[in-house]
């Protein structure tokens, strides 16, 4: 017999979902389960199997009451039971094996499209993850990979058997009694009708709900991680009351919608208890009236199979809405897994090593439409200091994100030891360049880890000493498990400063020849801020170096000192040149010691 | 729990909550008499061919159908109701907890949201499901246990073989199951923070071309995953197969017992076909039974966490008689120690007064309790030893709204609140006009993105600020807290993601605000601070000099130490 709770938590409104193209989602999701054809088959076998078992039973069922008991034989009833036990058995160790099957096929299947999905994330270049919310991304490795897991592993399978179940007992109905046929199928035709038409004043109730919802979200995010400020402007008493507000639109609209759709069970219910009663009744006057065809045992499949009818028939439908979602969230996935991947080009050579050597000839660069950087020239030599000053947004950054190929340029050549990084292996360049980020990214990995990562295969003793060049040694030592202390999300067990030690630490370990520092503007203590300095200033010795320079006291011995305003070079020279020039840079320069 | 719903429903909602299960009693009662209707009119209808009683039955059957949808959709309405009454109320009261506290070291915010919006939903659910589930399922078992024993005693002890035994196998199986779906989520989160980082990281990733070894550490991690969630699923694979079978077996003895008895008419087939009928209906309610149980244990913890909440400190008790607001802008500090936890003081014995009208500078490391210090001028926190004074009143003394508008600050991290520029500036001065808001725009150098004013006091500013950049938040920040006009004006490193030349122009143009009131400026740099008529170092919550620019430059290493490293530490030194 088929279970199924006869008042399951439905989805009341239906989502609509826009997909793209089915087919081709389908036939690739397909691809995956390719190696799990063969149990799939089975699995396919074993379904038409258990639900025509099921069937099969309820009618059986009522031919035990029909010939065996009202004609007392006893001896045959005893064996009919046997081999319906045996049956029921039999179709148990076959949904068994229906479930083991499905589960490992939908998993790995899973296991292998996130895996994919991640592999191309790899890929992607820099300009999808600034256009792209990390929410979002996250939202499809994580819930979207779910639902496709949900619907190989459920929605198939059931689907799949409602439909049987369906149109096996509807013909198992149909051959034994046209009359209650008909009874049952208006009962689940009303039982449908109904629950469209409550699905449709509940929908606009649902949608004013969740933007409720939203709006009450967004205030309590706001107000409660805004306490300070709330408190501060003495705004309590206001939030509340806006709030109140909010809470009471909420709490209407999520009534109207509740109330609406809990109607929906108990109005199923009568439905089923109306359609019982009609069956039964019905049962009843045609046996008074001599029908030849109804019986009591026909009444009592009629019965059981009433209980698996009305089920599966809304259930399919709720079904297909499921699997929509499902392919909808496939579509996204694969989505990202066809995002076209940053390609070196085919025949791009090796590029073991460089003197480090730097140029950007007549570089043009715009993000989207917006232009950026504007004819931007310079030229390093190998160990040149080369210091990038200017406001903040002018294209300090940018410039070097073209060095190490992150994004791709307009017009104009970047050039190291003479080559065009463009025509490089990417992985080989950015190997060459070592970059020193304004805020350094650390892993929920140990400390020891976080440093290795600027060249994985860096021995202990290695990292200990890029710790002790960095000034990072004597901070780690003091943490109670020194160099295996796990870091927390961000890092944020340690200061900022500490966190650019760690980051400088890792760019002593790569030993490339081209080094970025991206000086941190935020609050650094200024202790540390020494520390950071000087660690710097070791950490260029004998490279090129590109400095991003916030604080005008540490480049005075720059080789040469580009200002960036607006995206182009407006300036450039040595310290002293630029400040007897008395142009953008001495006004940089003099407003940073006597803003008053 | 109990406690929590009686705290928050009242009149209507109250009665309503009681109300739904009692109506939900009437569902299941009626419920139940369909099938013993049914073999009423099989045994005694059919046998004795009397169509009236049929029809007498039958519609004893429709009434008791209608009357159960009654029951059912009153129950939902009464359910819905109070559910939702007491998540309104549950919100408004631990956001009001959450915006009061000022207890030091409490939740994080992040914790009071979530709790506050999944927790209470979650609460909310579990009230609905308390309404109508937690009687229907139950009662529906044991009401359909009675009715079956009532209608035919000779079948009852197949129920009392095939219930038990389905109690038992699912406990088991549960109990396995547990640690496995534990263990597969800590496995999810393990793979999430994966991935969550190479999205955050991506460009360090890139410039360290990590992309190898962060691709093998979530293949391992995918592995564990898979492997894990495949061992969960695999625990309960067996509950669904099992289930099927015993019902299906009960039924199958209960034909064939059933059928014996009947043929040696002892029992009738009306009996044996309702009693079938009831063990489905137990099966299924007790399906049900186990699944509110599930999910009234993890709504459980939910409650737990929204106590605590509202267990929270909430805000300090306002003084009966508070003193009136105080005459003049002096702030003194008077042998202040305060710490979330006495062992660790963050502010150790602080003394210092400022007149009225004057400039205070403070400077000093991250952690140094610079921010603290400003935490308790402005009644953040009352739980301090010492006392503080603004125009020689103890500030303990005055309402909370008289302190906050004495003292006006711009936070360290410069949060904004979705809606216009204006409902922003605006937000500790209500009544401020577009003149006063179009200068304290051009006070903290804003002009420049906002324009033209006043049209552009009307630009919607996203939650937290966000369609601004980070400079450019600073800088509404700092215009916020102009506006009000404040005797004390507050600067807490209210410029750090501000360039160079648009900082040195709002130190400048705040020197024309400072004039008639008094004002502090916490920095990092001495720039912005080193003109201040007296400057405080903090070191380690402590007070380790004060006094001029030029008589810190001796009486402070550590100040020197920064004067060096910040301006080159050579020239500008001794200039004012």
């Amino acid at each position: 017999m088929q279970m199924m709770t006869r008042r399951g938590p439905r989805n009341p409104h239906r989502q609509k979902v826009t997909l793209h193209n089915v087919g081709a989602t389908i036939r690739r999701i397909g691809g995956y389960l390719g190696t799990y054809r063969k149990a799939l088959a089975v699995v396919f076998v074993l379904t038409v199997f258990t639900t025509l078992s099921t069937i099969v039973g309820n009618r059986v069922n009522g031919i035990v009451v029909d010939r065996y008991i009202a004609h007392n034989k006893l001896q045959a009833l005893l064996v009919v039971c046997g081999l319906l036990a045996a049956m029921y058995l039999v179709a148990s160790v076959c949904t068994y094996f229906q479930n083991t099957l499905t589960i490992k096929a939908a998993q790995q299947t899973a296991a292998r499209i996130r895996q994919d999905v991640f592999a191309n994330l790899q890929r992607l270049p820099m300009r999808y993850f600034d256009t792209h919310d990390t929410g979002d991304i996250m939202s499809r490795l994580t819930n979207d990979v779910d639902n496709i897991n949900t619907a190989l592993m459920q929605t198939f399978v059931q689907l799949f058997t409602g439909v049987i179940a369906v149109v096996g007992m509807g013909a198992a109905m149909l051959i034994l009694s046209p009359l209650l046929t008909a009874i049952a199928l208006l009962a689940t035709l009303a039982t449908y009708t109904f629950s469209r038409a409550v699905a449709k004043v509940t929908q606009s109730a649902f949608t004013t709900q969740q933007q409720a919802l939203g709006a009450l979200n967004t205030q309590i995010e706001e107000s409660v991680s805004g306490k300070a400020v709330v408190q501060l402007f003495d705004h309590t008493q206001q939030t509340l009351d806006q709030f109140a507000q909010t809470n009471a639109q909420y709490t209407r609209a999520a009534f109207i919608a509740q109330a609406f759709s809990s109607a929906m069970g108990p109005f199923n219910n009568m439905t089923n208890n109306l359609a019982y009663l009609l069956i039964t009744a019905a049962g009843a006057v045609s046996i008074l009236n001599g029908s030849h065809t109804v019986t009591v045992g026909v009444i009592f499949t009629f019965l059981i199979y009433l209980r698996n009818f009305t089920g599966p028939i809304n259930n399919v439908l709720d079904l297909i809405n499921t699997l929509q979602l499902s392919l909808a969230s496939a579509e996204r996935v694969f989505e990202l897994i066809d995002e076209p991947p940053e390609r070196d080009l085919p025949d791009a050579p090796a590029t073991p090593g460089a003197t480090g050597s730097v140029r950007f000839e007549h570089v043009d660069f715009a993000y989207d439409t917006r232009p950026i950087l504007k004819d931007v020239n310079l030229t390093a030599h190998a160990g040149d200091v080369i210091a990038l000053v200017g406001p903040t947004g002018a294209g300090k950054t940018t410039i070097m994100n073209l060095l190490t190929n992150l994004y791709p340029l307009q017009h104009g050549r970047v050039l190291l030891d003479g080559t065009d990084v463009t025509t490089m292996r990417r992985r080989d360049l950015r190997r060459l360049i070592t970059v020193v980020q304004q805020e350094p990214f650390m892993f929920q990995q140990t400390i020891r880890e976080n440093i290795r990562l600027g060249r994985p295969g860096a021995t202990d003793e290695e990292v200990k000493q890029a710790a002790i060049a960095a000034n990072a040694h004597v901070f780690i030592t003091q943490l109670p498990q020194g160099y295996d202390t796990v870091l927390a999300e961000n890092a944020s067990g340690i200061s900022q400063g500490q966190r650019q030690l760690l980051s400088i630490a890792r760019a002593f370990i790569t030993k490339a020849p081209v080094l970025v520092l991206d000086e941190a503007t935020a609050a650094i203590d200024s202790n540390t801020e020494a520390a950071v300095q000087h660690a710097m200033t070791a950490l260029m010795r004998g490279k090129t170096s590109f400095v991003i320079a916030h604080r005008l006291s540490t480049i005075r011995h720059a080789t040469q000192i580009l200002v960036i305003q607006d995206g182009r070079v407006v300036e450039s020279g040595t310290h002293s040149a630029l400040l007897a020039r008395g142009g953008a840079y001495a006004d940089l320069y003099n407003s940073q010691f006597d803003p008053a | 729990m109990f406690q929590i719903v009686m705290q928050h429903t009242h009149g209507r909602a109250r009665v309503s909550f009681f109300l739904a299960p009692l109506v939900m009693l009437g569902e299941v009662f009626c419920d139940l008499q369909q099938p013993t209707l049914m073999a009423t009119i099989i045994d005694s209808g059919l046998a004795k061919g009397d169509m009236a009683f049929v029809v007498h039955q039958a519609s004893l059957m429709a009434l008791f159908a209608v009357l159960g949808l009654v029951c059912g959709a009153g129950c939902g309405f009464l359910g819905s109701f109070a559910s939702l009454a007491m998540g309104q109320a549950l919100r408004a009261d631990m956001l009001a907890v959450a915006l009061n506290s000022r207890k030091a070291g409490g939740l994080s915010p992040a914790t009071l949201i979530t709790r506050i919006t999944n927790d209470v939903t979650q609460m909310q659910n579990l009230v609905m499901m308390i309404t109508r589930g937690m009687v229907r399922s139950p009662m529906l078992m044991i009401g359909g246990i009675v009715m079956s024993v009532l209608v035919s005693p000779a079948l009852a002890p197949i129920l009392f073989v095939v219930l038990p035994a389905l109690v038992i196998f699912m406990a088991v199986v549960v109990r396995r199951s547990l640690p496995k779906y534990l263990a597969m989520q800590k496995q999810v989160d393990g793979m999430n923070r994966v991935m969550r980082e190479n999205l955050q990281g991506a460009k360090t990733i890139k410039a360290y071309v990590l992309e190898p070894h962060q691709l093998t550490q979530f293949t391992a991690a995918n592995r564990t995953l898979t492997n894990a969630s495949q061992t969960a699923a695999m625990a309960t694979v067996t509950l669904a197969p099992v289930i099927q079978l015993v019902l299906n077996l009960g039924v199958v003895v209960a034909l064939a017992y059933g059928g014996s008895l009947a043929i040696s008419s002892r029992l009738a087939t009306g009996q044996i076909i309702a009693f079938v009928n009831y063990m489905i209906q137990i099966t299924t309610a007790m399906i049900g039974t186990v699944n509110i149980i599930t999910a009234f244990s993890r709504a459980i913890t939910s409650a737990g966490r929204v106590q605590a909440v509202l267990a929270e400190e909430a805000a300090p008790q306002p003084v009966a008689v508070p003193a009136p607001a105080p005459a003049t802008a002096t702030i003194a500090f008077d042998h202040v120690t305060f710490g979330y936890a006495a062992a660790t003081p963050i502010l150790q014995d602080i003394s210092f007064t400022v007149p009225a009208g004057q400039w205070l500078g403070i400077i000093g490391t991250t952690g140094s309790g610079k921010t603290s210090l400003i935490n308790l001028l402005t009644r953040a926190f009352d739980d301090y030893t010492g006392t503080i004074t603004i125009g020689g009143r103890d500030i303990r003394q005055l309402s909370l709204a008289t302190v906050h508008h004495q003292v006006s600050v711009a936070t360290q991290d410069s949060l904004l609140f979705s809606g216009t520029v204006r409902s922003n500036l605006t937000y500790g001065a209500a009544t401020a006009g577009d003149e006063r808001l179009s200068q304290s725009v051009a006070v903290a150098s804003a002009t420049d993105f906002l324009a033209p004013l006043p049209d552009a006091l009307d630009r919607p500013v996203a939650q937290t600020g966000k369609n601004f950049s980070g400079g450019q938040r600073q800088r509404l920040n700092i215009a916020r807290a102009v506006v009000p006009d404040a005797p004390i004006l507050v600067l807490d490193d209210a410029t750090s993601a501000v360039d160079q030349v648009t900082n040195a122009r709002i130190q400048k143009r705040l020197a024309a605000e400072r004039a008639n009131r008094t004002t502090v400026i916490i920095s990092q740099r001495v720039a912005n601070i080193q003109h201040a008529a007296q400057i405080l170092v903090m070191e380690d919550g402590r007070i380790t000099a004060a006094g001029t620019h030029a008589q810190l430059l001796h009486r402070s290493p550590f100040y020197a130490r920064l004067v060096a490293t910040q301006l080159g530490g050579d020239a500008h030194a001794d200039d004012d």
